[in-house]
């Protein structure tokens, strides 16, 4: 059963969407149990992967293969290594705790699980993806349920620019404000962020293609290509750009970040935690199972231009953030701000920072999670997601209040969260090479704290308005559970992260090697890697 | 030339396809008028059944491998005739479900419609089978005569006649083309089977005598700068006509497109390459953009139908079997998608008697299953995984990076997201925008059924393609050994 494991994370949602099909949907009770056993299934199977990965033998694990079409060199390849396995883990938590954190849709509820249990299926399918065809398959199939769920269910956003743009300061959204018409409708949004995405995709597409064709193979397998694909300087250098830039928009880099705050404001909750837990994190991911794996010196000689655009990514996301006045573009452009440690930590090309980086990969989507859960609460229960306007909700959601002081801590990387490691990672593995940048970073830390601050006290302390006084705590376990889930993740990892860093550690070391050798790399350590 | 008329029986197998269509034809025409008492289902139903024994005749000439070539190479029955016949086969049938209902609205002449629309496919499987200019000419206007009459068959209406008026001079000017272009090739060549051309060299007469016959079938196709009469022909003509036309012709034209190009002309391929090229990106685009602006979704679906041919030509641009393999793939993923939307179509205006892009608000809540059912297909025609349009397009994609064909490819990946924009418009009035009216919108047996075709093909060619692709990979075999594109020869003298 061990080996199949992968097939049941990725196809239990699928099966669990598919079964929705046949579900009458009177039956509200039957929709929502469907969709959690299945997530269910693929959180055990993943929890499996993720403690029985080996890591002293390290590479691709549990892997499985299918030719799929010999004709075009494609195989459904499954496999995950230490970089892979965690976020499929990830994926699986958030698909679990989004589902009861949407207990109590109403509107389409089947329709809604359906296309939940898609997209995180897909962003499962991009984390295990050994063959490129699968891995741009999948990336592509998780673009299109995020603009159903944000256009059916998500919110209008009130006054885009004013919320930006207190007392008539020229804040706004660089590259967002030439493209936003106007408009703050959630529409707007779904269409704004599906284009964005399928831009970006389309351009990695191409040097999808290309490595295809001019390695020569004509071949996808991603075990194949890294060993044996060359190319000359210009073409890898093109290529590299084309992968980088094509899966950075989704990670999101600055400046093609403009599609994500508006997105995370008008989603609603459960597909916010997905899109800022896992699926900006399928960015940096397929940059590292691409450009690192594929283009090993392109990326030594290039991968500065991540440092440099990452700066903007930290300090500009942290600035919005602090002015923000709408709970989740202060989260969304946290989100956008943290993205920027994670290519820092994939700049600096050392070991200990490509390690932070996935940690923090993992650490902040449960992190930011988290926060988006309960700014869903508070909005479902106040219909406010306005700072100003809300305040002393602590008097009547204790819990939520509690809960919230810890997302933010963990998302500020206090230590006691898996954050803190994965920061301090970033930190130190990085000095050597981007000093600058860590000063920034840890500028942007400060900056964190400033905000999350902020946004804590504008919803829970002050003067509670008499308007909002109808709003309760979340009471029932279905509310509390996922939180707690995903409470105890985060400190559980922090306290204990032995297992993990070994994890990471086993795949990151090897291609960090790979990528800092000058020498021929196909005798570089090559043992531990093939399945 | 004498002309030698001596049929064996093992020849007269090759065509029993066609042989018992047209028996069957005669058969459902004097049925409709000696039998008053047949209802037109039924007449609709002995069509269908007339068509899945010929489709099971071809199965069975696939399993079998029956090939050969009759009356000096005019007919010939290889794989690759066999997959088009049963892609129109296969179409036809779809469209004859999506009709049911809707004949039932007409006034007068329900019989004859049937009659007409078989009569089509007949000729678009002779078309499928031509090996020379003569059979091309020939078979083509066969199988355009069924249209003049169906496009117009709504003689009511404005729009209807209107509509097969355009179809109707604009094609009766391609078929003055088409006969201009196959005199001068025949001046130039003195021959008119394309396998006996491979070796003629380059001239003007035979230039200008291809570039006629191109903007032919160009026409009959609906590739940019030949598709004026497409969307208004597409909106006036009776809805399963439109969703006939959008597919079964393109197939047919394709299937000569490809013997014409790969057999006859293929010591001059870098010369079309560049043509296809051209008109690969021209149609595409201009496909693309033009239907962003689109208020009818018939409309809408002809402009896209116009992208969608400019997709195609990117497998012929590629010239190689490879390319060829992919558009039969691709055309395939076309068919189910685009049948499986017009059919749903044809479900809702025949509820709210319009076709306008407005009325498709809400229509999730209106009826779950059409909302769904035309997600995927337009989803499918965008080009989103897991469906059948995805792997088609990557398909194409990856015959042309084979040829080295960047331009092409960069306008490709491009009109993916233009497309995708006024594809998910229709995908928000459908289930973001609420309905004006909310009684829900039923769909009839037949109409299901060919929706659930629809579903099952996009789906299953989506997730696991490969016997599909390996099925198109076998029937062109013969073109394997086409001349690379360093195979330069020029098409102009001293050129």
């Amino acid at each position: 059963m061990g080996e199949y494991s992968l097939l049941i994370i990725l196809f239990a949602p699928f099966f669990g969407a598919i079964a929705l099909m046949f579900v009458p949907r009177q039956e509200a009770i039957l929709v929502r149990m469907t969709a959690a056993i299945s997530a269910g299934i693929s959180l055990l199977a993943s929890f499996y992967i993720f403690l029985a990965y080996d890591t002293t033998k390290g590479g691709f694990q549990f892997v499985q293969r299918y030719v799929w079409s010999e004709e075009l060199g494609i195989a459904f390849y499954l496999g995950v290594d230490g970089i892979g396995g965690p976020l499929v883990f990830a994926s699986a938590i958030l698909l679990f705790a989004g589902i009861f954190v949407s207990w109590h849709i109403k509107d389409r509820t089947k329709e809604f699980y359906m296309f939940l249990l898609i997209l995180a299926a897909a962003t499962i399918g991009v984390f295990m993806s050994l063959d490129l065809f699968f891995l741009y398959f999948f990336y592509e199939m998780s673009v299109l349920p995020m603009y159903l769920l944000l256009g059916v269910w998500g919110s209008h956003t009130k006054g885009y620019l004013s919320m930006t743009d207190p007392e008539e300061r020229k804040l706004r959204d660089s590259i967002g404000f030439i493209f936003n018409f106007g408009s703050n409708s959630k529409e707007y949004a779904a269409m704004k962020l599906t284009l964005f995405l399928s831009a970006g995709a389309v351009v990695a597409l191409m040097g999808i293609l290309l490595i295809y064709h001019l390695s020569g193979l004509h071949t996808f397998d991603i075990v194949v290509l890294r060993e044996q694909a060359h190319f000359s300087d210009n073409v890898a250098t093109l290529i590299w750009f084309l992968i980088f830039f094509g899966f950075a928009s989704i990670a999101p880099i600055w400046p093609l970040h403009s599609w994500s705050p508006v997105g995370h404001a008008a989603a609603p909750a459960a597909t916010s935690m997905l899109h800022a837990g896992v699926l900006m994190k399928l960015g940096h991911f397929s940059i590292i199972r691409v450009a690192f794996e594929i283009l090993p010196d392109s990326t030594r000689e290039w991968m500065w231009v991540a440092a440099v655009l990452c700066i903007f990514s930290i300090i500009y996301g942290g600035l919005v953030s602090y002015f923000a006045k709408d709970t989740k573009y202060v989260i969304g452009y946290s989100s956008s701000s943290h993205m920027g440690y994670i290519f820092l930590g994939m700049a600096a090309l050392s070991y200990i920072s490509l390690s932070g980086a996935v940690i923090y990969m993992f650490a902040h989507a449960l992190a930011t999670s988290m926060l988006f859960a309960m700014a869903g609460w508070v909005y479902d229960q106040t219909h406010s997601r306005d700072i100003p306007s809300l305040g002393g909700l602590v008097e009547k959601m204790p819990f939520i209040a509690g809960a919230f002081i810890v997302g933010c801590m963990a998302s500020i990387g206090m230590p006691g969260t898996i954050n803190f490691i994965a920061e301090i990672m970033i930190i130190v593995g990085s000095w050597d090479k981007y000093p600058f940048q860590v000063v920034v970073a840890v500028l942007g830390i400060v900056l964190t704290l400033a905000y999350m601050f902020k946004m804590m006290r504008g919803l829970f302390y002050g003067k509670l308005d008499p308007e909002h006084a109808h709003a309760t705590d979340a009471r029932h376990w279905v509310d509390r559970m996922p939180l707690l889930l995903l409470i105890v993740c985060s400190i559980t990892l922090g306290i204990f992260p032995g297992h993990f860093y070994e994890v990471v550690r086993s795949t990151v070391e090897p291609m960090i090697d790979r990528i800092n050798h000058v020498t021929p790399l196909i005798t570089q350590n090559t043992q531990g890697l093939l399945p | 030339m004498t002309f030698q008329l001596a049929l064996s029986a093992a020849d007269l197998l090759l065509l029993l396809p066609e042989i018992f269509l047209t028996l069957w034809l005669c058969l459902i025409l004097s049925l409709d008028f000696s039998l008053k008492r047949m209802t037109h289902q039924q007449l609709a139903y002995l069509s269908i059944a007339g068509l899945a024994v010929t489709g099971l005749i071809l199965l069975g000439f696939d399993q079998a491998g029956t090939t050969g070539a009759l009356f000096k190479n005019m007919f010939v029955l290889d794989r690759m005739a066999i997959f088009f016949k049963l892609m129109i086969v296969g179409a036809t049938t779809l469209v004859l479900f999506m009709s049911i209902d809707y004949v039932q609205d007409f006034r007068f002449f329900r019989g004859e419609y049937y009659v007409m629309v078989v009569m089509s496919a007949l000729g678009m499987m002779f078309m499928a089978s031509s090996n020379d200019l003569l059979s091309v000419f020939v078979t083509l206007e066969f199988s355009t005569f069924g249209f003049y009459v169906l496009v117009a068959y709504l003689r009511d209406d404005q729009r209807s006649s209107e509509a097969g008026l355009k179809f109707f001079i604009l094609g009766v000017f391609a078929a003055g083309l088409l006969a201009y272009g196959i005199s001068l090739v025949y001046g130039e060549t003195g021959t008119l089977i394309f396998s006996e051309m491979t070796g003629t060299s380059g001239s003007y007469g035979l230039a200008i005598g291809y570039i006629l016959i191109f903007a032919a079938l160009g026409f009959k196709i609906g590739a940019v700068p030949f598709h004026a009469w497409i969307p208004d022909t597409y909106q006036g003509a009776p809805t399963p006509v439109t969703a006939f036309l959008s597919i079964a012709p393109k197939a047919a034209a394709l299937a000569i497109l490809i013997r014409m190009f790969y057999v006859s002309l293929a010591s001059f391929k870098p010369m079309w390459v560049l043509l296809f090229v051209v008109a690969s990106i021209f149609s595409m685009t201009y496909g693309n953009i033009v239907a962003i602006a689109q208020k009818n979704i018939k409309r809408l679906l002809a402009y896209s139908g116009i992208a969608q041919i400019g997709n195609i030509m990117i497998g012929l641009a590629a010239g190689t079997k490879q390319g060829s393999d992919a558009i039969m793939f691709f055309l395939l993923t076309y068919l189910f998608a685009n049948l499986g939307a017009f059919a749903v179509i044809i479900a809702v205006s025949r509820v709210l008697k319009s076709d306008e892009i407005e009325d498709y608000n809400g229509l999730n809540r209106r009826s779950p299953f059409l909302a769904a059912a035309m997600l995927l297909f337009l989803l499918s025609l965008a080009g989103v995984p897991p469906l059948a349009g995805f792997i088609g397009k990557i398909y194409l994609f990856i015959a042309a990076m084979k040829e080295e064909l960047y331009t092409l490819l960069i306008v490709g990946l491009i009109n993916i997201v233009i497309s995708m924009y006024y594809y998910l418009i229709v995908v928000k009035k459908m289930y973001i925008n609420e309905p004006t009216d909310s009684s829900p919108i039923p769909a009839s047996m037949p109409i299901k059924v060919a929706v659930y075709v629809g579903i099952a093909g996009t789906v299953l060619l989506g997730v696991y393609p490969g016997p599909f692709i390996d099925w198109a990979v076998s029937a062109t075999l013969m073109f394997s050994n086409i001349a690379g594109p360093t195979a330069a020869a020029s098409l102009l003298p001293g050129g």
